[in-house]
């Protein structure tokens, strides 16, 4: 063996030994694991039966169903549609929720007062406590069925979101550069404006464009309680087994969230550069 | 041009400064020293009008700072005053001409100077360069040309080379002294380093019982 071989495989005495696991770390660590054993034993869980011959021929029966899709012109405009629909009622509510979540972000990062501070961060946690199929189902009730509700459903919980990720990214900025402005006899807003936002601005819409991304997903969800787009769409078509309608659905969804994802990730490459 | 009368502050119950009175003539380059804790970054602060002193007058140019609104405190630090800290504070996302520049857009002048005030400080040709491509002695030159660049009548300056090696403090230090005498500023610095403070026309030793000639 050369020195050089020798000296690597040598063991290093320039690290202390790592600490001794404690009898309690030991014990927790069984505890864990006995918990996880008993979770699964107490659960009807039936795995052979996913793999009976039965169940694997009713599987590829169902999805032998959703082949070939649909692909007839008129079907094709009307998915077409619905998929303009669906990445609309994804952008406008996620702009909705920036441009609402914004002042709400202003007085969640304690720009207000502290009060200000404690009434907003509590608005904000109603609005995304409460899911967007929730908010859905209430306006569908004031707005009636259609893209209208999901829109407003989809704003009303990522305001929530984004207000919240926007005042703990304007609470993050490092505050020398504001002060130092002040110092230098700007005004509280220039100092911001020129200073924390500044800062704070690729992060959020970084933010912004990432929950876009999880809006396009939502927006289909939403479909399917009557807020239009994709989601309404594969609803009807496989409330009526007409699965290869449905598959066309399916695959636009796909599309969308691949396009939108692609999009998202080029935007947050140039913003964050 | 700048007085200071009788200034008292506490933190806390704890006296930092009791009944400091000083005054400072017009183009003065003084040092201050003084242990850790012994106030003196305090006194900066109430010479900016930046905090209100519990007892005591800071007057500048015959104006008790105690007599102007927020407003007008932040006027007058905007038009007759500049500052640099010890770690810069340079504006990351503006480029070195626009950081320079801004003194002169707050007060709504032309942005014009900017680039001489580059060239002054060395910095010729970086103006369209970031702070991030710079050094920390070349992030105080910027922050040297943004305090001076609205020629201010006081600067006040906050541990300027504490960030620094001893050879970039001496190139800085330097600089602050001509480009100050330059614009016929005066210069309060709040300094540790004897070397420093050997560059000032005074030195002020501040203590528990006030200024005094070090």
């Amino acid at each position: 063996m050369s020195a050089p071989e020798a000296r690597m495989s040598a063991p290093r005495t320039d690290l202390p030994p790592p600490p001794p696991r404690s009898a309690g770390t030991w014990l927790l660590l069984a505890a864990l694991a006995a918990l996880v054993v008993a979770s699964f034993a107490s659960l009807p869980l039936q795995w052979r039966a996913f793999f009976t011959a039965e169940a694997i021929d009713s599987a590829r029966e169902f999805l032998s169903g959703f082949a070939p899709p649909d692909t007839s012109a008129p079907f094709v405009r009307k998915t077409f549609a619905a998929f303009w629909e669906t990445l609309a009622m994804s952008a406008i509510g996620t702009l909705l929720a920036a441009l609402a979540g914004l002042p709400l972000a202003l007085a969640g990062a304690g720009r207000l007062g502290r009060v200000a501070r404690a009434g907003t961060r509590l608005v904000l946690n109603v609005l995304r406590s409460i899911p967007e199929l929730v908010w859905a189902a209430v306006l569908l009730v004031l707005a009636g069925l259609g893209p209208m509700a999901g829109t407003l459903a989809l704003a009303a919980h990522t305001a929530g979101v984004l207000g919240r990720l926007f005042a703990d990214a304007l609470e993050n900025v490092e505050p020398h550069a504001e002060q130092s402005l002040r110092t230098n006899g700007a005004r509280p807003l220039a100092a911001f404006l020129y200073a924390t936002l500044p800062q704070a601005l690729p992060q959020m819409l970084s933010y912004t464009l990432y929950r876009w991304e999880n809006n396009i997903r939502a927006a289909a969800v939403l479909g399917v309680v009557g807020a239009g787009g994709l989601g309404q769409m594969l609803k009807y078509h496989l409330s009526l087994f007409q699965m290869p309608s449905a598959a066309t659905v399916v695959l636009a969804m796909l599309v969308l969230v691949a396009l939108v994802d692609a999009a998202s990730y080029l935007l947050r490459r140039a913003l964050t550069r | 041009m700048l007085e200071l009368d009788q200034l008292t502050k506490s933190y806390g119950g704890r006296a930092v400064l009791a009944g400091l009175s000083h005054g400072f003539k017009a183009g003065e380059f003084v040092a201050i020293m003084g242990e850790s804790g012994v106030g003196k970054s305090t006194l900066l602060n109430l010479i900016a009008g930046l905090d209100a002193p519990d007892g005591g007058r800071v007057i500048v140019d015959g104006t008790p700072m105690s007599s102007l609104d927020d407003d007008a405190a932040t006027r007058l630090r905007r038009t007759r005053m500049g500052f640099i800290f010890q770690a810069f504070h340079v504006l990351p996302h503006l480029t070195l001409r626009q950081n320079v520049a801004l003194p002169l857009l707050l007060n709504h002048a032309s942005p014009e100077p900017a680039g001489a005030m580059l060239d002054a400080v060395g910095l010729h040709g970086r103006g369209e360069d970031f702070p991030r491509q710079l050094s920390g002695g070349e992030l105080q030159r910027v922050a040297i040309a943004r305090a001076l660049v609205h020629r201010p009548a006081l600067l006040l300056a906050d541990e300027p080379t504490g960030n620094l090696d001893p050879d970039t403090a001496n190139g800085i230090l330097q600089l602050l002294r001509s480009e100050t005498r330059a614009h016929g500023a005066g210069a309060i610095m709040v300094t540790h380093s004897h070397a420093a403070a050997a560059m000032a026309d005074k030195v002020l030793l501040l203590t528990s019982s006030g200024l005094k000639l070090a």
